[in-house]
């Protein structure tokens, strides 16, 4: 068996304890791998290594491995490297002092007003504006279900906004997330807006910000306002003991006050003045908290297992071969691909129209749907272009690619009438 | 008739009367030196001259910008529905072919790719990256002004952290490539972020960063102040050249050994605060829920992990006869460090060998391990286990299904198994209870 001392690590978190991290039970034959060796270096109050520093004392660091590493864990629970003599590990550094190096200018205090759009889980940084859970129930059908289901309820494969059994155990848990899939056919743990996510605010900022999908930044602060309501609604949110019913208005201030079911299901705590203390004890005591392998060598026994019964060897039940491109180890000539046959117009399709207009999931007429484009077709194709140019209901102008000039857009809509027209 | 015609032809006279001689001596060599007498065949590919040194090839400069062979054409990054939303390829995975490569750096075009809203395609003369928050001075920058700074270069891995989530409840892929596929090695350029917030001077308050992508999902992200002040850079070259569009280009944060989702790509803006930020990334996904109902957050480092390349599934044993002698080839890298050495286990995980590293071994990147094996047809439990000078060893999977339960999507490490059956094929295995 093999094991580094871990207390010796955590110790060495404070500042600069002078201790070396130990060894015991070495697996024998490996001590070239496992050379443990002590040295002395200069390190100045910062933890910055240096040897002209005159405020300095000396500590040991050790070498477990290849480099010198610092005798203390980083947050994550990994090593520091020494740094020293323009060397850190395997890299060398200019010396020289860099002290002055400047480029760029300040940013104006309206640029940071432009981008500086993020929010605090306290509400910090959210924006003027209110919506109402009835004018989100519209906007949400009309933009957002397509993919995300009725009511937020998913169904199409992408991410499912509402739903799943909120109920918490004496622990204050949610339930459901306990679900463990161990034997096929047992439920997942639901991990929705209602039962999983933390905080509102992400909620509205990652809509205004990612959504909708194809068109993102394109919602108002009023809309995005009005959504989040919508879907907060869906999963039975209180805000302040009252019921978030149609006519219900919510704002900056009414959102910073939403306390999420699942507040608490997070750790290690990250909040407050010892957050990162926090994280970093967390992870200095991997073993315990995330789980470590042992290094035994001989007749070993699987240290998952209890001791008694024996794991066995799993075979892959359903396997999953649905890989594009197909797997192929070959070194062969490639398929001639006819790249000629495909026209500009139909690899711009491709990369600012095809997304709605596959199918008619998005209430866009799809390719190749022959009665719908015969149908809209009969308005003419002059004003089918304009259309598309400058957009109509939830067709965005050109898709919202503004990029394209619209001699290319009315090329890419012939292209889409050719494609949707009865074959001879 | 024309003249090369004829020489042609007379080559090919002349090849043939050479072999037929040669084939007579060999054979009474054979006889007398050989028995019982084997007589190989002579190789076409050696007898003929070849189409290549026959003709003339390209121009020096047909291709300005280099492509790989036409004959490598299926070495490419791979991807299914299964890593993506409703098959919808915007915000969707796609791997490294893990065995194909060799050393420990993954050429550009293959680097494995997230995206959480299409790749964008950002003009590096609009591009703009601005500091601000809990510093005495903000910055504004253009792509020129970055690359005034003092740059520093760095081999190292990014993993996405949900690299073999497939894998949680049971083998799914058979496929050294969707097994492990979704992390890749390359030398990075850039600034150390330390450089530059040196120079703006951070305020004693600031405790986090957030950082901020500009493509359509605006991916962002907190990390502590701990990290950035160590080693995180601000990256925009990655092996030797400007970042692919698929990586970020033109700027990427690079958190070394952190989840690849900390590595923001298409960087736009760093914000220093008191409070952590809860983006999506940090909350609804990129937390790995334990079978207590909790879930870990802010995860940060990768595991410390290993995977056998060759043999593998797409790279099987199937041409070796008994007693070859191979070479087992993998990859280790962990996030906490640097990879100390690597172990092998051909029944299972009951008796392991060390195996050797080779090349270079360098934290925070791949590292190359290498063990030889004399074949024998017998079926094999093929596994490695690596460890680091963080004190991390892999677990096996019952270990780490014990402590986290197989609903955490994220941060995987377990020993993986291939079986290795008696005519060489290798299978996607695990050993659990
Ligand atoms: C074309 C399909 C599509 C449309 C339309 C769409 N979304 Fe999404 N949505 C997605 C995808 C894909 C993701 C996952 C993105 C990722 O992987 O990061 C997502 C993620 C989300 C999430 C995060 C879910 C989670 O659990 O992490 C929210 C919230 C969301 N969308 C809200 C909306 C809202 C509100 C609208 C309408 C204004 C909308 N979406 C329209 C495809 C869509
Ligand atoms: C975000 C989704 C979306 C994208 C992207 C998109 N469309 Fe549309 N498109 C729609 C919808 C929805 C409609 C139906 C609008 C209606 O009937 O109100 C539509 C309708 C149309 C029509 C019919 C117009 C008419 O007069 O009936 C054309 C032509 C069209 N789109 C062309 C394009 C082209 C060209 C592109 C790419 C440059 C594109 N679309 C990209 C959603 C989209």
């Amino acid at each position: 068996m093999f094991k580094l001392d871990r207390k010796s690590m955590i110790n060495g978190t404070s500042a600069f304890a002078a201790s070396i991290l130990l060894l015991s039970g070495c697996m024998d034959g490996s001590a070239s791998n496992n050379d443990t060796s002590t040295k002395t270096v200069q390190v100045s109050k910062d933890g910055s290594v240096s040897n002209n520093d005159t405020s300095t004392k000396t500590v040991k660091v050790s070498t477990v491995g290849v480099y010198e590493i610092k005798n203390k864990t980083a947050i994550d629970g990994g090593v520091t490297y020494v740094k020293s003599d323009g060397i850190e590990t395997a890299y060398r550094y200019n010396q020289q002092n860099i002290k002055g190096v400047s480029f760029g200018r300040v940013a104006t205090a309206n640029e940071i007003k432009a981008w500086d759009l993020d929010a605090l889980p306290d509400g910090t940084g959210l924006p003027e504006g209110e919506g109402s859970v009835e004018d989100g129930d519209e906007l949400y059908e009309a933009q957002c279900a397509s993919c995300h289901g009725d009511f937020g309820g998913g169904g199409y494969g992408y991410p499912q906004l509402a739903g799943g059994n909120q109920d918490k155990d004496k622990n204050g848990i949610v339930i459901t997330l306990k679900n463990q899939r161990l034997e096929p056919g047992m439920d997942a743990p639901k991990r929705t807006i209602g039962t999983y996510w933390p905080v509102a605010t992400t909620l509205f900022t990652y809509i205004r910000d990612a959504m909708p999908y194809a068109t993102p930044k394109s919602l108002t602060s009023d809309q995005t306002y009005a959504i989040t309501a919508y879907i907060l609604a869906q999963n039975g949110i209180e805000i302040d003991g009252v019921e978030m019913d149609d006519e219900y208005v919510l704002n900056a201030e009414k959102l910073a006050k939403v306390v999420l079911p699942n507040r608490d299901g997070f750790y290690p705590n990250i909040d407050g003045p010892t957050g990162p203390a926090d994280v970093k004890a967390f992870f200095a005591d991997r073993a315990k908290n995330i789980g470590s392998g042992t290094r035994c060598m001989t007749d070993c026994k699987d240290p998952g297992m209890d001791g008694k019964t024996e794991a066995t060897v799993m075979k892959i039940g359903y396997e999953m071969k649905d890989v594009v491109p197909a797997y192929s180890t070959v070194r062969d000539l490639p398929p001639e691909i006819e790249n000629s046959l495909i026209s500009k117009a139909e690899k711009q399709y491709n990369e600012s129209c095809k997304l709605c207009h596959a199918t008619d999931n998005m209430g866009a007429p799809a390719l190749g749907d022959i009665d719908a484009w015969h149908e809209l077709m009969l308005k003419g194709k002059d004003k089918v272009v304009y259309n598309a140019i400058h957009g109509m209901g939830g067709m965005p102008a050109k898709g919202g690619n503004a990029d394209l000039i619209d001699s290319d857009v009315k090329l890419i809509v012939e292209f889409m009438i050719d494609s949707s027209k009865k074959k001879h | 008739m024309n003249k090369e015609f004829q020489t042609e032809e007379l080559a090919s006279v002349s090849r043939r009367n050479f072999f037929k001689r040669t084939a007579t001596v060999s054979v009474a060599a054979a006889a007398t030196i050989l028995t019982p007498a084997t007589v190989l065949a002579d190789d076409e590919n050696i007898m003929h001259h070849t189409k290549w040194g026959t003709t003339l090839g390209d121009e020096i400069n047909k291709n300005p910008y280099g492509v790989p062979s036409k004959y490598e054409h299926n070495v490419v990054r791979r991807t299914s529905a299964l890593m993506s939303s409703a098959g919808d390829m915007h915000a969707a995975i796609s791997m490294t072919p893990l065995h194909e490569l060799n050393g420990i750096i993954v050429p550009n075009g293959l680097h494995f790719t997230r995206t959480h809203n299409g790749v964008a395609h950002i003009d590096p003369t609009k591009w703009r990256l601005m500091i601000h928050g809990l510093v005495e001075k903000t910055i504004v920058l253009t792509l020129d002004q970055l690359k005034r700074y003092p740059s520093e270069s760095k081999v190292l891995f990014v993993e996405c952290p949900s690299n073999g989530a497939a894998e949680w409840k049971g083998p799914q892929f058979n496929s050294v490539q969707f097994v492990r596929g979704m992390m890749s090695c390359s030398e990075w350029t850039g600034v150390r972020l330390k450089t530059i917030i040196d120079e703006l001077g951070l305020k004693p308050e600031a405790k986090w960063m957030l950082a901020e992508g500009s493509d359509g999902s605006e991916m962002s992200r907190t990390l502590p102040i701990e990290k950035v002040l160590d080693d995180v850079m601000i990256v925009y070259a990655q092996n030797g050249e400007a970042l692919r569009d698929e990586q970020g280009y033109p700027v990427r944060l690079m958190a070394p050994g952190w989840e690849a989702n900390l590595c923001v790509k298409w960087l736009k803006r760093l914000e220093f605060g008191d409070k952590p930020w809860y983006a999506k990334e940090e909350t609804s996904k990129y937390t790995a829920l334990t079978a207590s109902g909790k879930a870990i957050q802010h995860f940060y480092a990768l595991e410390t992990n290993s995977i056998i390349t060759s043999p593998c599934p797409e790279v099987p044993w199937t041409d070796l006869k008994k007693g070859d002698l191979v070479e087992i080839e993998g990859l280790a890298w962990s996030g906490h460090g640097t990879i100390r050495g690597v172990d092998i286990s051909f029944d299972g995980g009951k008796n392991w060998v060390e195996a050797s590293l080779k090349g270079l071994v360098l934290p925070k990147a791949w590292t190359r391990f290498s063990y030889m094996h004399k074949y024998d047809g017998k079926p094999l439990l093929l596994q490695s286990r690596s460890y680091d000078d963080s004190d991390n060893v892999q677990p096996t999977v019952n270990q780490e299904k014990k402590v986290v339960g197989v609903e955490g999507v994220y941060h995987r490490n377990a020993i993986h198994t291939w079986a290795v059956n008696a005519k060489g094929e290798v299978n996607n295995v695990q050993i659990r209870s």
